[in-house]
């Protein structure tokens, strides 16, 4: 948002970075590593920027597929259960004896077919996006519960796998993972930012009734972006799976939690409408340095739950400080909502 | 008047056809095992669902105000461990009570002031709160033993019985009774109804919204409060993650009854009807010996098909009735609904 003359001042620039969005959470992120960095040396260090990419992969690649899903208007909390289910998938299909890229793209495609469940429920039954992905989390839950009888898939891993698990690494620090997540970022920054489906999904979201109005059908798009949220978890799945070398029944549990969290704290809003793939990037990195700067401090395991909790409130407390700012300081002409919204469903 | 328009008047009153269906799957479990129906198991049925059926209940006036409370599950926990602890310093009963009820209260204050006060969507600082408070409780429980008091008034609190009724059933059942009739006889109940539907409107009309937002979630967090005084006096020990997972079962039980996630929409009756049909669901699953690993995905697949069911029946029963219908009542013309949209192209 920077619609500042060549040569404004100081303060118009300040100002209007305090005011831009997502600066709560850039000075969230800015005043953690400065604590991180002050409490242990070893914190700015290459090895652990490393670290902290490969952390945040697989909360990426979800909370790429969230961003999409909030931007339509819906939510989707069946991803971890949908990750853990294909990681299961990928791993039974290769201690079966099935060709790796086969079992890979199978399992994918099983996590884009079971988010085109949950968008059938959706648009078909009528249900709330609510409760068809929370029956999906159980369900998806329940399915790997049961296929591995309780104990973990084990022995599926071959030398090709731990390259794309990331757990070799032949070009050094890039890793496979990191490789996947920042292509996936790309594609889906691209598509939201240029193309016919992009701009339908943030019409769809601000408002379904002018998309529908203009042509736009709403179902299919409402569809389409949880089959995304589900292709996604597949990915991350199928990576997952080659870093753990081992698939337990509770792969996954909670990492819905922080692919929404993820989400929200890059601008993406629950009302729909509103989101961008950079905003999943810098809401994982949140997270991901908060974590790793609580391990590298010493913080004490029980407290992180709570240090998290915090960091996500202060970080939403602070957008919303920013907000209130924005709307006070900077008078740039709002553009209607619906005028915008028309021009883009068309 | 035909008798399938009366059926269809009666089908198409929300909530009757959840309802049915709970009756059938009491029939259904009853025909099955002969030990349903017999006092023992309903008697265990009714104390184990009392903790549902109290935070469907305080769910159900935060969904209708338009709101969101995900934090309920992790007020039950500390406010169960701040009671037993209390229970096991001082050994008096009132205080005990007072701390768990204040503390929900408390945590209910803070979301209020959060989401109310700043304006900040309540899905985000409740899942925030969710963290925070779990976390605590994982705090709480690694320096106190939170294991035992020797003190029977307080285990009789859920464990006692009044005029042949368990104690925590006779009380869950006055609180709802109470919280039924503030939704529908009183101003404040109303003035949740009407923020619900239309906030602007409401607004408008003179209707405090910061301060009726306040009371609902305070209200929410203290109902959630007594369910975790209730959960400590049962069980008489407190470990870290109680309570965890307790918010979804509520919201989904709410959801089941009829409740809207969009606010304006429900009552305390049909959660409390949605929350007994997933603690029967439950039971009798338990009673017919089917192994734990399918709860998750059978109660997953019935919360779809029930909230379905429901829909179609409706749909069905607004195409019969006369009133809905135009003049030829062989061939209704279906209402246009954002669902149906035409397929023009984009």
């Amino acid at each position: 948002m920077s619609f500042l003359p060549n040569n404004a001042t100081v303060g118009q620039r300040l100002r209007a970075a305090v005011t831009s969005p997502n600066s709560g959470v850039v000075s969230v992120i800015v005043l953690v590593c400065i604590f991180a960095t002050i409490k242990s040396s070893v914190f700015i260090s290459v090895n652990n920027g490393f670290n902290i990419a490969s952390q945040m992969v697989f909360i990426l690649l979800l909370a790429l597929g969230m961003t999409i899903v909030l931007i339509s208007g819906g939510i989707d909390l069946s991803v971890g259960s949908v990750m853990g289910l294909c990681a299961g998938v990928v791993a039974k299909l290769m201690i079966d004896g099935v060709p790796m890229v086969i079992a890979m793209l199978l399992a994918v495609a099983a996590g884009a077919g079971l988010g085109m469940v949950n968008g059938l429920i959706i648009t078909k039954l009528g249900l709330p996006d609510f409760v068809a992905t929370l029956a999906m989390f159980g369900v998806a839950r329940g399915l790997l519960y049961l296929w591995t009888a309780g104990t973990p898939f084990l022995d599926y891993m071959t030398d090709t796998y731990f390259v794309i698990g990331g757990l070799r690494r032949p070009l050094g620090y890039l890793t496979v993972p990191i490789i996947v997540a920042l292509v996936a970022t790309l594609i889906v920054a691209v598509t939201l930012r240029f193309t016919p489906f992009g701009r339908h999904l943030y019409g769809v979201g601000s408002n379904s009734h002018g998309a529908m109005l203009s042509g736009v059908s709403v179902p299919r798009v409402r569809l389409l972006a949880y089959v995304c949220s589900g292709l996604l978890a597949g990915v991350a799945g199928v990576l997952l799976a080659g870093q753990t070398t081992a698939v337990a029944p509770d792969l996954g549990t909670g990492y819905e939690v922080y692919a929404i969290a993820a989400a929200i704290i890059g601008g993406a809003a629950l009302s729909g409408g509103r989101g961008r793939a950079i905003g999943a990037v810098i809401g994982t990195l949140t997270l991901a340095v908060t974590a790793n700067a609580m391990n590298i401090a010493g913080v004490d395991p029980t407290w992180q739950q709570v240090v998290t909790g915090l960091i996500l409130l202060l970080s939403v407390v602070l957008d919303r400080a920013s907000t209130l700012l924005r709307s006070r300081v900077v008078q740039i002409p709002i553009q209607p909502v619906a005028a915008t919204t028309a021009a883009t469903a068309r | 008047m035909r008798i399938r328009e009366r059926l269809a008047n009666i089908a198409a009153v929300e909530g009757v056809v959840v309802a049915l269906i709970f009756l059938a799957m009491i029939i259904f479990f009853s025909l099955s095992s002969p030990y349903f129906l017999g006092s023992q198991n309903l008697r265990n049925l009714f104390v184990e669902s009392t903790f549902t059926v109290l935070l469907a209940a305080g769910t159900s006036y935060v969904l209708i105000v338009g709101g969101i409370d995900l934090s309920i599950g992790s007020v039950l926990g500390v406010s169960a461990g701040l009671t037993l602890l209390t229970m096991q310093k001082t050994n008096s009963l009132p205080l005990a009570i007072a701390v768990g009820l204040a503390s929900g209260a408390a945590i209910g204050l803070l979301n209020g002031g959060l989401i109310a006060g700043m304006g900040i969507n309540p899905f985000i600082v409740t899942l925030a709160t969710l963290s925070i408070f779990a976390g605590g409780l994982n705090v709480l429980t690694t320096r106190a033993q939170l294991i035992g008091t020797p003190s029977k008034s307080f285990a009789s609190l859920a464990q006692g019985s009044v005029f042949g009724l368990p104690s925590p059933v006779l009380i869950t059942a006055i609180v709802v009774i109470l919280l039924e009739l503030v939704l529908i006889v009183t101003p404040f109940g109303r003035r949740i109804y009407a923020a619900g539907i239309n906030d602007r409107a409401a607004h408008m009309a003179g209707v405090n919204l910061r301060r009726l937002r306040l009371q609902v979630y305070i209200l929410s967090g203290a109902i959630a409060g007594l369910a975790g005084i209730l959960l400590a006096s049962k069980l008489n020990s407190v470990q870290p993650g109680l309570g965890s997972g307790y918010e979804l079962t509520a919201i989904a039980a709410a959801v089941i009854g009829g409740v809207g996630l969009s606010g304006g929409q429900g009552s305390v009756w049909r959660s409390v009807i949605g929350a007994l049909f997933l603690a029967t669901l439950s039971q009798g699953m338990q009673l017919l010996s089917i192994s734990s690993t399918w709860f998750t995905v059978v109660t997953g697949i019935s919360i779809v098909a029930a909230i379905a069911f429901s829909r179609m029946t409706q749909r069905l029963a607004a195409t019969v009735r006369p009133a809905a219908s135009p003049p030829e009542p062989t061939q209704p013309e279906p209402e246009p609904s954002e669902d149906r949209t035409p397929a023009a192209a984009g």
